[in-house]
């Protein structure tokens, strides 16, 4: 339901005030209306990038702490996100994959997310300790961020940099609907392979020897839920940029509200993912129109100090 | 028939050459100094540890079964085990049917009635006493009614009271005709719960057979290192370092 108005509100907000039911049949309908072009060709692609994007972050933020069996994991904060934003910079700049054509950027922000989740795997153990995943995750994440720098660095020119940093920055706006093509079968894909692997999610809250004797196979049903969140974060990144924290924050306020079920987590984090992004950015839209304060910047603001809240009301579990 | 019998069992170094038969209705408990090769044992019975070796369940190899199939007859329940979540007890004991798919209500509310958790079926297992919490994890295993239950230290860090309690339900267990084999350190609950033992010492099965065989001073002295008193005809039964 919530969903459904913040999807017509994203829609009906913006510099021009219209009605935003008349422009989306009047776009349907073909017509060219001032209204038809607006909601069609401008809103409609934002609110949808805004929504998938959301449920991506909101999703794979619940699969990764429940795989992680860790309330502190993130995509952006364990360096799915860098490793994610480095492959699209890497096509870019270099023009990787160019026989993939318009593929190519999610296709190496995939690649890229999916080696650091990996990585984060092989140098966490699969026995470790909540801490021991969040250094491991700041490792990846400092090697990831320092190659992208690199890549910065080595900018052909300065309009080449502006561009991948605004990008990096994170934002749902000035794109079409092609993006769609790409995002949505990486984000149905992504969803249905971490969505069967519920039940191991379940199994790990006591543990991989436990899941592991209850026939789960944590180590193969792990690597698919691996590849479901790449899935997800490289596709999502590679077209809107970094949308950090709303993988953090978003299953912390859901968990109590499932009764703490990681299985049961999935579904409610992605639609709330959905919901906040979306909101997050009707609010960037409606701030002062010169400078527009990009969308990931927004969510990190919020999410920020909530991710020093969290350390501090969990501080005791560390210790 | 056997319920189950493993042959020439071995994991890399850890645990050589173990052979044992069990029977329906059994409990057998696995005994020995730290690090002789009990929970590798279990584990590696569980099928989580690479081994070598032969287990035969009901006269099928164990092998032949698919991962599941093999979880729904024979499930471990680890020494250690914690919630990373604030799960409900109800919940917890649930996953206990996630081997078969399921959430047979009809199990749980039994399984539950059984370890007398019942009481709090709704609380967070976080906020629970050790001895309540050790016999929620109980719960978890026995309703995924396995044929072959293996528990590692089951009464490790219990009070007297909840140690006889867990004891009990495990025995009970293996009455309603299944079979369970316990990973334990206190050898006078050893004498009293068990109907058979197995003394392993350093990954070696040194001796198997009915409670007096196995717990004699003789037998056990050298092996723990130490003098050890034992006296079956005490009612409990004692076996202590002297």
């Amino acid at each position: 339901m919530s969903l459904l108005s913040v999807t017509l509100a994203s829609l009906s907000f913006g510099t021009i005030d219209l009605n935003a039911f008349t422009g989306l049949m009047d776009w349907f309908a073909e017509s060219d209306s001032r209204e038809a072009l607006i909601v069609g060709e401008i809103r409609l692609p934002r609110t949808l990038l805004a929504l998938i994007v959301g449920a991506a972050m909101g999703l794979s933020g619940a699969a990764l702490q429940g795989l992680f069996r860790n309330p502190l994991v993130d995509p952006g904060l364990i360096g799915t996100s860098q490793g994610a934003a480095l492959g699209a910079a890497l096509v870019f700049y270099f023009n990787l994959f160019s026989s993939l054509g318009a593929l190519a950027t999610p296709v190496a922000g995939l690649i890229g997310a999916a080696i650091t989740l990996f990585l984060l795997m092989g140098l966490s153990g699969s026995m470790a300790r909540p801490a021991i995943i969040i250094m491991a995750g700041l490792a990846i994440s400092s090697l990831a961020s320092a190659l992208l720098a690199v890549v910065l660095n080595f900018a052909p020119n300065p309009y080449a940099m502006q561009e991948l940093v605004f990008w990096m920055l994170g934002s749902v706006s000035n794109r079409g609907l092609d993006n769609l093509a790409i995002l949505l079968p990486a984000f149905v894909l992504g969803s249905v392979v971490i969505y069967r692997q519920r039940r191991l999610l379940l199994g790990l809250s006591l543990g991989d020897q436990v899941a592991d004797s209850m026939g789960l196979e944590v180590v193969k049903r792990g690597r698919y839920i691996v590849l479901g969140t790449a899935l997800l974060v490289g596709s999502s990144v590679a077209i809107a940029g970094n949308i950090g924290f709303v993988g953090l924050v978003i299953p912390h306020l859901i968990r109590p509200l499932v009764k703490y079920r990681p299985d049961r987590l999935l579904v409610p984090s992605a639609l709330a993912g959905a919901t906040v992004v979306c909101l997050a950015d009707i609010l960037v839209r409606l701030l002062p129109p010169e400078r527009e304060l990009k969308l990931g910047v927004l969510t990190a603001l919020v999410g920020a100090p909530f991710f020093v809240w969290l350390i501090w009301k969990e501080r005791q579990r560390w210790i | 028939m056997d319920l189950m019998s493993i042959q020439n069992f071995s994991v890399d170094q850890r645990v050589s050459d173990v052979s044992l038969t069990l029977q329906q209705g059994e409990v057998l408990g696995l005994i020995g100094p730290n690090g002789a090769g009990k929970s590798t044992l279990l584990n590696a019975i569980a099928g989580l540890l690479d081994s070598s070796g032969e287990i035969e369940l009901s006269g099928q190899n164990i092998n032949q079964l698919s991962r599941a199939e093999r979880a729904r007859k024979v499930a471990l329940q680890p020494q250690f085990v914690e919630s990373v979540w604030a799960l409900s007890v109800h919940d917890i004991v649930s996953m206990g049917r996630l081997p078969w798919g399921d959430s047979d209500q009809k199990i749980i509310q039994r399984v539950m009635q059984q370890a007398n958790i019942q009481g709090f079926a709704q609380r967070h297992v976080n906020e629970l006493s050790g001895g309540e919490r050790a016999r929620v994890w109980l719960a978890r295993v026995l309703a995924n009614q396995p044929r072959v239950l293996l528990v590692d230290e089951p009464v490790a860090n219990l009070d007297i009271h909840y140690q006889q309690e867990v004891m009990q339900i495990l025995v009970d267990y293996a009455n309603e005709g299944h079979t369970v084999i316990i990973a334990i350190h206190d050898l006078s609950l050893a004498a009293r719960y068990c109907d058979r033992l197995c003394l392993l010492h350093q990954g070696k099965q040194i001796k198997t057979g009915k409670v007096e065989a196995v717990l004699k001073s003789q037998v056990l002295s050298p092996v723990f290192n130490v003098d050890v008193y034992v006296d079956l005809q005490n009612s409990p039964p004692v076996v202590l370092a002297q």
